[in-house]
């Protein structure tokens, strides 16, 4: 009887909370393309009038790993698919940097992981390059360099937190990590 | 009241037995008391409670030295001993210690000291300090404290040396005139094997300090390693062509250069989509770049040059002025006639263990001929192929992409390998050869400037 009030609970709250999503949606994506950060400013005020512990940093990156639509390559062509791929495939882990960074050993699997995403999604990115032509080459090249920037800050920021053990940099670091891997991804869709 | 008269000691009258053996007894002690009060302090730190936690420099720029007993060394164990289990452990050690490959009293004869700092464990004796072995830290495999009765062991399961091969699991010591051949035809399965170093310690307080600081060691070394490796991810994902070896390009490259101290022009040589169809070199527009290039320098693949100029990049910011100047003199040798092997142990020596990775980019300045001799040293210093520390993936970097040193020389006249030349042709094969020379002697003259330059930085306020 109670896991039935409990799921109707359940049920009627994601039925109220789709609701409000298709209606508000659409204005916040509007007002963030207008007012870029808009979004995020909302979001923390809420949290502090509510005075929610929650770490917002930490938040965002586990929500990384969720496919966003804007971001996905439609060409068929297997290197671009494979674009698509490694580019999940390196939100997916650092998306686990919450879970893993207070297990020492495991954190380093995880850090090893994810040197691994980051050199297979350069590969592709390197081999679309390659193999074809394309007419705004400088803004492409100019991404991955950008990429490859914070990519070493990551790592640098990784060398900081050895010593001084604050994660919220580390966080704040992979953050920037996933928006530079969405930016790779956005800049093919447009370009290509 | 005989029993008493029994013990009470007789002034002057001294058994003969007593007279010769005891003396000699009392001596041994005696000198083995001089011994103790001869040695020297031993170079410790004090650590801190409870977790006998230790400055990590200590460990990467010194070392810590413990007391320990050497009881010895065990090879050709089977890989697969699992080094937490207390009855496997003690059994291969019990029948050592019966067939006496290990110390069975311990005395101060086996006394010694372990070395301890993020690069090895070293064993010396205490008494004359010499070498008994060296493990380097990625050669340990697990450490173990067993406390069998009064006996308080640190057991370490360590890599066996390279000249212990595959051991038959039928027969633990490999009979050194069979080769692997014959053993497979035989059935025998091969296991890898390793050695187990067994030490002493007095207590278990110092088991436990001389487990923690082992652990502390493995925690700084596999920390650096694992940072290194996204390290060299990020870098050979970073420098990788994006270009075909072709001439062709529609525009111009942008360098990826991962520390902001310098920055490479991005319209180093410039292409028309006409060239590769006409042949034409490229107009005779200066680069921008800091190396100023002749328009026939052009001819060369973007990528070659594009190499170049991310190596010079990383040097700057991995090596001192120094090692810069250092490191030109060595390229200089090499391609005066110095032989690949010491090109290559010159540079393993001047980069050091921490720097070794800065070997991969060099890839696009072996010719050909030379490119085996090159992997394979960088195979055996672990930066390729999951020797080491970490396994890496850098056995992907196609040895296509480095054919920008097919046509070079080295100063022996010896032309490169063909390889995947964009040449079609004899005559343009050789000029692209004088080309290349020319553009490495112009890199290393750059390289040393560098270095130079670096210095005057430093002088100038």
């Amino acid at each position: 009887m109670l896991m039935e009030v409990m799921k109707n609970e359940a049920d009627r709250t994601s039925v109220a909370s789709m609701a409000l999503y298709s209606v508000m949606y659409p204005v916040f994506n509007q007002a963030e393309k207008e007012n870029p950060g808009l979004t995020q400013d909302i979001v923390v005020k809420i949290l502090e009038k509510k005075r929610l512990e929650i770490n917002y940093n930490e938040c965002l990156l586990r929500m990384a790993a969720d496919d966003v639509e804007e971001f996905m390559i439609d060409r068929p062509e297997l290197e671009f698919q494979e674009l698509n791929e490694r580019s999940r495939a390196l939100k997916h882990i650092l998306s686990t940097i919450p879970d893993d960074i207070s297990d020492k050993v495991g954190f380093l699997q995880t850090i090893k992981d994810i040197a691994s995403a980051i050199k297979e999604l350069l590969d592709t990115v390197n081999t679309v390059f390659r193999k074809y032509q394309h007419q705004n080459r400088r803004a492409l090249e100019q991404q991955k360099k950008e990429f490859v920037k914070y990519s070493k800050s990551f790592s640098d920021t990784l060398k900081t937190y050895f010593k001084d053990g604050k994660v919220i940099n580390v966080f704040v670091s992979a953050n920037r990590l996933t928006h530079q891997t969405n930016m790779i991804l956005l800049a093919f869709k447009t370009v290509a | 009241m005989d029993d008493d008269v029994k013990k009470v000691k007789k002034p002057g009258i001294v058994s003969p037995f007593k007279r010769v053996f005891l003396k000699g007894e009392k001596g041994r002690d005696k000198k083995a008391q001089e011994k103790a009060t001869e040695r020297r302090a031993l170079h410790t730190f004090s650590l801190s409670q409870p977790d006998h936690r230790i400055d990590p420099d200590i460990l990467l720029n010194d070392y810590i030295e413990k007391e320990v007993k050497y009881l010895g060394q065990l090879t050709s164990v089977p890989g697969y001993l699992n080094p937490s289990s207390r009855t496997e452990v003690l059994q291969l050690i019990d029948n050592a210690r019966k067939s006496h490959q290990l110390a069975g009293q311990l005395t101060s004869e086996q006394d010694a000291v372990v070395s301890l700092s993020a690069y090895n464990i070293k064993l010396v004796w205490r008494d004359g300090e010499d070498i008994i072995l060296r493990v380097p830290i990625h050669d340990i495999a697990a450490v173990s404290y067993i406390r069998d009765d009064s006996l308080h062991l640190v057991v370490l399961k360590t890599a066996q040396e390279s000249g212990g091969s595959p051991c038959p699991s039928s027969c633990p010591d490999l009979n050194k005139s069979q080769t692997l051949s014959s053993l497979s035809e035989s059935g025998a399965v091969l296991v890898e094997v390793c050695c187990l170093l067994v030490l002493a310690v007095d207590n278990k307080a110092a088991a436990e300090e001389l487990c923690l600081l082992l652990s502390q060691v493995f925690q700084i070394v596999y920390t650096e390693s694992t940072i290194d490796f996204l390290d060299r991810a990020i870098f050979d994902g970073a420098t990788t062509p994006t270009r075909h070896l072709s001439l062709c390009s529609d525009d111009s490259a942008s360098k990826v250069d991962v520390k902001e101290a310098f920055e490479a022009d991005t319209s180093t040589f410039p292409f028309q989509d006409s060239m590769e169809a006409e042949g034409n070199s490229p107009p005779a527009s200066t680069p921008t770049s800091p190396q100023t290039k002749t328009a026939s320098e052009g001819e060369l693949s973007t990528t070659a040059a594009e190499l170049l100029q991310d190596y010079m990049t990383t040097l700057r910011t991995k090596l001192s002025s120094q090692e810069i100047q250092q490191f030109a003199t060595l390229l200089r040798e090499y391609r005066n006639g110095a032989s690949i092997h010491e090109f290559c142990i010159n540079l393993r020596q001047l980069y050091g263990d921490s720097r070794k990775f800065l070997l991969l980019g060099l890839r696009a300045f072996i010719p050909e001929k030379d490119s085996q001799h090159f992997e394979n040293f960088l195979e055996t210093i672990g930066v390729k192929d999951g020797r080491g520390i970490i396994t890496d993936s850098f056995g992907r970097y196609r040895r296509t992409a480095s054919s920008a040193s097919d046509s070079t020389t080295n100063g022996n006249g010896a032309a490169g390998g063909s390889g995947d030349s964009a040449a079609s042709d004899e005559g343009q094969e050789a000029s692209e050869g004088d080309e290349w020379d020319r553009m490495i002697t112009d890199i290393s003259n750059d390289i040393e400037a560098l270095g130079c330059s670096m210095d005057q930085e430093g002088v100038t306020p």
